[in-house]
């Protein structure tokens, strides 16, 4: 029994055909793809604020749409937690009232979550009294996301929780959501269009584009293919390590990334764990051995995973302990006789990454 | 003070206000529901019902006071029920109340739709996402939100209704039992030494009006208080 199970055709008057099939067992699954390619009408189905013309949903084997049987579940009846773009708080509402706004609800399906504890975890405390009006981008989207917790949801729905923040904000709103998705468990499927939020956060990753599903599966199955590695717009590929630990060397900040040493450029200054460094593939130099004179910092050794081909360039996974993505030439692929196994060391300089 | 003020001037005056805030409280519980209906869904006949409410503004007030007279006669469509009940309309207190509520119920119908249309429905779809139900979504989401409608619409209604006068004319007459402000003034128009009551009359109006503003601004200052900034 799949925790969530959609299928559903919707034809928009303006022509916009949404055809989509997928389904998910995973605790956090992403919809990923460019903006209009039916995302919004996805998660709105499962909502429950839009009627699909034709299909079925069923989210933890109960029924939602059901198209042939003339079902059609309402909102208040779904158990299912949204957190929409623009937030959407009670602007008449205090942030505690609007906090408590769901959670007095009967018939809800999911786990109770204490409101302390959401509270404590979103750093909340002390807005309560305030109105909505007076917080700020960041602070609204996490009382939209303490809300649609305690409304008690079988499943959350994040719709661009980040998109509307800058990328400072989004950084740290990107680190409340992994403390949720870690502490509380309730199954969510959120909707982006930044590989580093899917890769980030997802366990499995839904790519759609045009109304359809392209792909489904993890993040290797789905983002590491030829088709998204291609990308050049706001889709396109990004290297996300995971960091272990920072440490001050005195003259700047310097990370432990399995067993390798980066060094973070001057001024990046960690917020917050977890950490990530992030930088783009097209950053990465491969190099054969060990190469000297060079300035770049920066110095990973590893063993050749995968090359794929795109119409753009060629892509190598190089596994690090975790996977690295470089983007160079195809003449290179030749001349370094990369294939899967061969060991390489990546180049990456310092001014290159960014601290997320 | 009732030396001064007779008491006739006084029972119109407390007549008035008690029709007008008949009226409020009669026709409240029908624009409500209406105006919702009205701002937010598309239903057959949505335009009959739009001009049907709106009438009673474009029509000249004595006219509507005689359809209203044909309706509730004793003979009347309506009149014929409410006769076995012992209901009485025409030419009785309760006709002021009918008079000015049809004829206030287009200003009240107008506010409090245009607050309901203020509202951003998004915001009650995000209520029924947290597991409120439609009614409960109207009563905790929407009706707040379109307080400010609601509050316009009731002051207009009441002020509408204290200077009720063509339909009320046509329907109810003028007796000494159901002389309202306005009705009052227009009988002493020709009576020798009315003068000064005339006056005494125009100034309770003045006040009255007044106050009623008065007091819609102060609701109105209270709900902003209580929301701040809410934008």
């Amino acid at each position: 029994m799949s925790r969530l199970t959609f299928d559903c055709r919707h034809r928009f008057r303006g022509g916009f055909e949404l055809a989509a099939t997928f389904d998910s067992d995973a605790n956090v699954t992403a919809l990923f793809g460019p903006s209009g390619s039916g995302k919004t009408t996805i998660l709105r189905s499962i909502a429950g604020v839009l009627r699909p013309h034709h299909g079925r949903i069923e989210v933890s084997g109960r029924t939602l749409v059901d198209t042939a049987a003339a079902l059609h579940v309402a909102p208040e009846r779904r158990s299912i937690g949204v957190v929409f773009q623009d937030q959407l708080l009670f602007p008449h509402l205090t942030v505690e009232a609007n906090l408590l706004y769901g959670s007095l609800r009967p018939d809800r399906c999911g786990q109770a979550v204490d409101y302390q504890r959401v509270v404590a975890v979103l750093e909340l405390g002390g807005l309560e009294a305030r109105r909505p009006a007076s917080l700020s981008g960041g602070e609204r989207q996490r009382v939209a996301l303490g809300r649609a917790m305690l409304s008690r949801p079988e499943l959350l729905l994040l719709d661009e929780p980040l998109a509307a923040l800058d990328a400072a904000l989004k950084d740290r709103i990107l680190v409340y959501l992994e403390r949720v998705v870690a502490e509380f468990r309730i199954p969510t499927l959120f909707i982006s269009h930044s590989q580093a939020e899917v890769r980030r956060l997802a366990e499995r990753v839904v790519i759609v584009e045009g109304g359809r599903v392209l792909a489904q599966g993890t993040a290797s199955e789905t983002l590491d293919q030829p088709g998204p590695l291609a990308r050049r717009d706001a889709l396109r590929p990004v290297n996300l390590l995971r960091i272990d630990e920072i440490f001050d060397h005195g003259d700047g900040f310097q990370a432990r990334v399995g067993e390798h040493q980066l060094l973070l450029p001057p001024g990046e200054r960690p917020g917050g764990p977890p950490f990530y460094v992030q930088f783009e593939p097209a950053e990465v130099t491969l190099a054969l051995g060990e190469p000297a004179g060079l300035s770049v910092r920066n110095r990973l050794q590893g063993t050749v995973r995968q090359v794929v081909d795109t119409p753009t360039g060629v892509f190598v996974a190089v596994d690090c302990g975790q996977i690295l993505w470089a983007e160079i030439t195809r003449e290179a692929v030749r001349e370094l006789d990369l294939r899967p196994g061969g060991p390489v060391t990546c180049l990456v300089k310092t001014h290159s990454l960014r601290l997320v | 003070m009732s030396a001064w003020i007779d008491p006739g001037t006084w029972s119109a005056v407390r007549l008035s206000l008690l029709v007008a805030a008949s009226v409020v409280t009669v026709s409240l519980p029908v624009a409500v529901p209406l105006g919702y209906a009205l701002a937010r869904s598309q239903f057959r006949g949505k335009w009959l019902i739009e001009v049907a409410a709106n009438l009673p503004l474009v029509l000249p007030p004595v006219v509507v006071g005689w359809a209203l007279l044909v309706l509730f006669q004793p003979e009347g469509a309506l009149g014929r029920l409410l006769l076995p009940l012992g209901i009485r309309v025409a030419f009785d207190w309760k006709g002021l109340v009918v008079a000015a509520a049809v004829m206030s119920f287009p200003l009240l119908l107008r506010a409090v739709r245009l607050g309901f249309e203020s509202v951003d429905p998004r915001l009650e779809m995000a209520a029924r996402t947290l597991g409120a139900s439609r009614l409960a979504t109207f009563l905790t989401i929407s009706l707040p939100l379109a307080r400010r409608g609601v509050i316009a619409g009731c002051v207009l209604a009441f002020a509408r209704s204290l200077g009720e006068f063509g339909a009320t004319v046509m329907l109810v007459s003028q007796r000494e039992s159901t002389r309202t402000i306005p009705l009052l003034i227009y009988s002493l128009r020709d009576r020798v030494g009315g003068e000064r009551q005339i006056w005494i009359l125009v100034a309770v109006s003045v006040v009255l009006a007044g106050a009623a503003l008065a007091g819609s601004e102060i609701l109105e200052r209270r709900a902003r208080a209580g929301r701040v900034e809410e934008s």
